[in-house]
């Protein structure tokens, strides 16, 4: 295991030693230096910025529907606030609009470019021990294709809204007389923008590997980033295609989507999820990026079956694209079509519990430290795993003809973008912020803020489930009185979760405030991260630094007297069948 | 020929389900169980250690892990291979039933559905078209479904079946019914009728858990997003014992019964007939089209300037081509024609009852006669002889 491993030279990187007094926060000054940047640490830093104020407004935006839904005839958007600003605007089209806003800031401009775009860019270069990715200026030009979208999405909002679903289906969205125009145009955008960050990411991990690192010696955080930017560069410019149809529909009525000019609704389904499947991938790929590396950090680990785990990312990639169907299972497909479909749903499953076999494997005779992290990543794999279970009553085509469009199906993938991508994001977050930022933040808090989310997330959506498979219809600003029990518990619930977002984020914040530095290698991680101080010089690294299995932890150790984790050298390394169980000296 | 032991699906509403009353709905929901019972059966051990693993390995800092073992190929394999069987059992019988939901079985009763914003209106054949769904018990019922602008979709949670409505095609469903609708005493619902007609209200589904002809109901949604009011695009579903009682209820509903007052009807095709989603009852309270309150017999201002009088003609007009005069306010909207669905007694009856609405009708008493005279051209006064009699 240690044959051909190559001391980590470089002196200054060396965790332990003092940190140098410049970091890319520091080695520029003023807002040009922030608007013209081209390093890809502080580009993350910015998206990282961007897609917090889009969740905290489509977060805010969900706080409105489920307080709206606490009374069956609705309560929140009739009350005299919010009249205020809608006006004389009926209540259920503020509804609409309130939940066609939320969706679709949370799909296109949260949940999309959430660990890709801002933990990605930080990380995908400096765990690869390279000074940048391959193309910086088209990553700068991302980000500010993320913002002219986000641009348009708030145009759309103060022109005259958005009602028609984050789907835009047809004919509804041809007809809508909101700014539909006005947000397909900011997705086509940030569809660009997410095709920049895979492109980029793809180029920069096939040429910019260094020595050493072969496929099969990379983090799996770089394996999932990979995957996720396969499917990026693939499947986004079937979106952009759908999107322009959708606008050239509607401004010229061209006949291919809407019935009045002999178009057909079910072919832009079609169009809409063979890119909105793969997003659903996009979504929740790299967040089994993330936790693969927190649950082996923290429990201190080798992550179990490395290849299944980096394959089945691959296989999740090429079989997500065959699965769009699968949302179209009561539109009147074929029943060929629709059985071949759900065959490919049920396959694309066993991927996914691959992955939870592994990480719980990975968590078995560790040494796991309950961080803030790994407490996120315990979260994700309880709720990612009732996500992933749930599908299965969805792809089954007898159920799903019950369940399709009703809550269950919104609860399953709350659970799946929510329990997971959120939690996951969350947890990568608390895990690099250390290293992004060089603070430590309190793991009292951060610990909390999980739980709060933890129990906050199961009362709202646990609910739903039931409310679902009872026949409550999704979508709906008013319902029966006989589901009121069950959506007041969901609005509670929503409320706990709001407050455990508010912690993470105080908490958060409060460490920038802190005197105290965090060291290099914070948790004890073998990727090279760890291996450049806290937060990282400009160029990353002084000089390109060994490249080691990145999942090999037994020779760092903790330092009670400096109290870090140090990497220990390899002459004094013992071989693996004598080790002891304390190798702590 | 599908048959799988019902366990667990339960006749009586359970926590996870509304009523059982289909045939569909017994399969569906044994289904459900079972891939329920599997899941739960991996969601506890997966529970156990998750939570099991991080007690038991939660060590102090620096704490070497008890092993660094990376890789079990036979346990990795068993783990990925093995639940694929369950799987393909999930998918099988997932699949069969969806098979059985899709092969409609000849002879089914056949009714036309067409979806419009916000309303449902099924076409029982003849002149028979209602905004509730009426079937009957253990018989097979087909439906034949289409939108005119936007896509729903039917769902009724107690049958478990679902399909998109979806304009420019044809989509069909079929179910059998198990459980007949109760039915209230004649006695009992007229005395319940007549709180609400002194209160002069319209009869709530809701709070009565009845329809106005006294049967208990299943509830019937639309769940494709449709707009403003997709949440209040709700219907009734009753199912009758025997086709003869589906049958009389059939014909009942194509016409106005003897003593039954045009005012009456006019109000019961105003709810039954789709009118009421669009027009309002309540001076001033704007719909997608104009309130009929007080408009009878007023001067309407139209879009190109000019102006009409309210009177039976115009609302004939209206109903049968709603895009010849429309008043001034409501350019762009699109009322379908309903000409050809309703009689023209029916229309007069609603003209009668849309009089009725205003107060100051009386005044316009003297123009009655000119428009008498145009209803009488197109045969009402004949039809309106016959039905009183």
């Amino acid at each position: 295991m240690s044959a051909g491993k190559i001391s980590s030279g470089s002196e200054i990187d060396d965790p332990g030693y003092p940190t140098p007094e410049e970091n890319y926060l520091t080695n520029s000054k003023g807002l040009l230096s922030w608007i013209f940047t081209l390093d890809h640490k502080r580009i993350g830093v910015m998206y990282l910025v961007g897609v917090s104020v889009a969740f905290l407004v489509a977060g805010l935006l969900a706080i409105g529907i489920r307080l709206h839904l606490m009374s069956p005839d609705g309560w929140f958007l009739e009350t005299g606030a919010v009249k205020a600003i809608t006006g004389d605007k009926p209540t259920n089209d503020v509804y609409n609009q309130v939940f066609t806003l939320h969706g679709a800031i949370m799909v296109f401009l949260f949940i999309i470019p959430s660990v890709p775009a801002a933990l990605g860019n930080f990380l995908v270069p400096i765990m690869l021990g390279a000074k940048d990715v391959a193309f910086p200026r088209l990553n700068l030009s991302s980000f500010y294709l993320w913002m002219f979208g986000a641009f348009f999405f708030i145009s759309a909002l103060l022109a005259s809204g958005l009602d028609t679903g984050w789907t835009f289906y047809t004919p509804y969205s041809t007809t809508s007389n909101t700014s539909v125009i006005l947000a397909t145009s900011g997705a086509f955008i940030l569809g660009f923008s997410s095709i920049f960050t895979g492109l980029n990411f793809i180029v920069t991990i096939n040429t910019m590997r260094p020595p050493g690192m072969t496929w099969f010696r990379m983090p799996l955080f770089l394996w999932a980033t990979y995957a996720t930017s396969i499917i990026q560069v693939l499947a986004t410019p079937v979106l952009g295609i759908t999107l322009l149809l959708l606008i050239a529909e509607r401004t010229m009525h061209i006949g291919i989507f809407d019935p009045q000019y002999n178009g057909d609704p079910v072919t832009f389904q079609h169009f809409f999820w063979f890119y909105s499947h793969p997003a659903v991938y996009i979504m929740i790929l790299p967040a089994f990026g993330v936790i693969s590396e927190l649950i082996s950090v923290h429990s201190h680990k080798r992550i179990f079956g490395y290849r299944f785990v980096a394959y089945s990312s691959i296989a999740i990639a090429l079989l997500g694209f065959l699965v769009w169907g699968h949302h179209m299972f009561t539109s009147g497909m074929s029943p060929v079509t629709t059985i071949i479909f759900s065959a490919l749903t049920f396959s694309v499953s066993v991927p996914s519990a691959i992955k939870v076999f592994n990480w719980l494997a990975t968590m078995y005779k560790g040494s796991i430290s309950l961080t803030t992290p790994m407490v996120y990543a315990i979260v994700f794999i309880f709720l990612f795993t009732i996500g992933g279970l749930t599908g299965l009553h969805l792809g089954t085509l007898a159920t799903d003809q019950h369940l399709h469009d009703s809550y269950f199906v919104v609860a399953h993938f709350h659970f799946v973008m929510v329990g997971g991508t959120l939690v996951a994001f969350l947890g990568g977050v608390f895990h690099w912020w250390p290293k992004m930022f060089g603070k430590m933040y309190s793991e009292k808090g951060g610990i909390a803020s999980a739980a709060l989310v933890f129990i906050g997330f199961l009362v709202t959506f646990l609910p739903q489930f039931i409310l679902g498979s009872r026949g409550m219809p999704r979508r709906y600003a008013t319902y029966d009185p006989e589901f009121q029990t069950l959506h007041v518990a969901s609005s509670i619930g929503s409320l706990i979760l709001g407050l455990g977002l508010f912690v993470a984020l105080f908490v958060l914040l409060k460490s920038l405030f802190s005197k105290e530095r965090a060291p290099a290698n914070m948790w004890g991680g073998a990727t090279l991260e760890w291996a450049c101080t806290s937060p990282p010089p400009f160029y990353n690294f002084q000089r390109a630094p060994a490249v080691d299995d990145p999942y090999d932890f037994t020779d760092i150790v903790w330092d009670s007297v400096s109290e870090r984790y140090v990497r220990v050298e390899p002459e004094r390394k013992l071989a693996p069948e004598e080790q002891p169980a304390h190798a702590g000296e | 020929m599908f048959s799988v032991p019902n366990l667990l699906a339960d006749e009586a509403s359970g926590l996870f389900f509304p009523e059982s009353a289909s045939t569909f709905s017994q399969q569906s929901d044994t289904v459900f169980y079972a891939i329920t019972i599997v899941c739960v059966l991996f969601f506890i051990p997966i529970t156990i250690a998750l939570f099991g693993f991080a007690s038991k390995y939660k060590k102090a800092k620096g704490e070497q892990a008890e092993s660094q073992v990376d890789h079990n190929t036979k346990l990795e394999l068993i783990w990925s291979v093995g639940p694929s069987f369950l799987l393909i059992a999930m998918f099988y019988f997932g699949a069969r039933g969806f098979m059985e939901q899709r092969t409609i079985p000849e002879g089914a009763y056949e009714i036309g559905v067409k979806a419009t914003r916000w309303n449902w209106s099924f076409n029982y054949g003849g002149t028979t078209q209602n905004s509730e769904l009426h079937v009957v018990k253990d018989e097979p019922t087909k439906l034949v479904m289409t939108a005119d602008t936007v896509i729903h979709s039917l769902f009724i949670p107690a049958f478990r079946v679902k399909k998109d409505v979806v304009p420019g095609r044809f989509n069909y469903m079929w179910f059998r019914a198990t459980k007949a609708s109760e039915k209230l005493s004649d006695e009992e619902l007229a005395a319940r009728k007549q709180v609400y007609k002194d209160a002069s209200e319209s009869w709530s589904y809701e709070k009565e858990g009845y329809t106005e002809d006294g049967y208990a109901f299943y509830d019937l949604y639309c769940t494709e997003y449709c707009g403003k009011d997709h949440s209040m695009m709700q219907t009734v579903v009753v199912v009758h014992e025997t086709r003869e009682e589906l049958e009389a209820w059939v014909e009942e509903k194509g016409k106005r019964q003897p003593g039954v007052d045009p005012v009456t009807y006019g109000r019961k095709l105003y709810e039954s007939r789709g009118c009421k989603s669009c027009h309002s009852l309540e001076p001033g309270v704007k719909l997608a089209g104009p309130s009929y309150a007080g408009s009878f017999g007023t001067s309407r201002e139209l879009t190109d300037g000019s102006s009409v009088t309210m009177d039976y003609g115009y609302i004939k007009e209206s109903i049968e081509d709603p895009k010849a005069k429309i008043v001034k306010g409501y350019a762009g909207v699109n009322m379908p024609s309903y000409k050809g669905m309703l009689s023209t007694d029916d229309i007069y009856c609603l003209a009668q009852f849309i009089k009725s609405l205003n107060p100051n009708a009386a005044k316009q008493e003297a123009e009655e006669a000119d428009s008498g005279a145009a209803v009488a051209e197109t045969g009402t006064e004949a039809d309106v002889t016959s039905a009183s009699e």
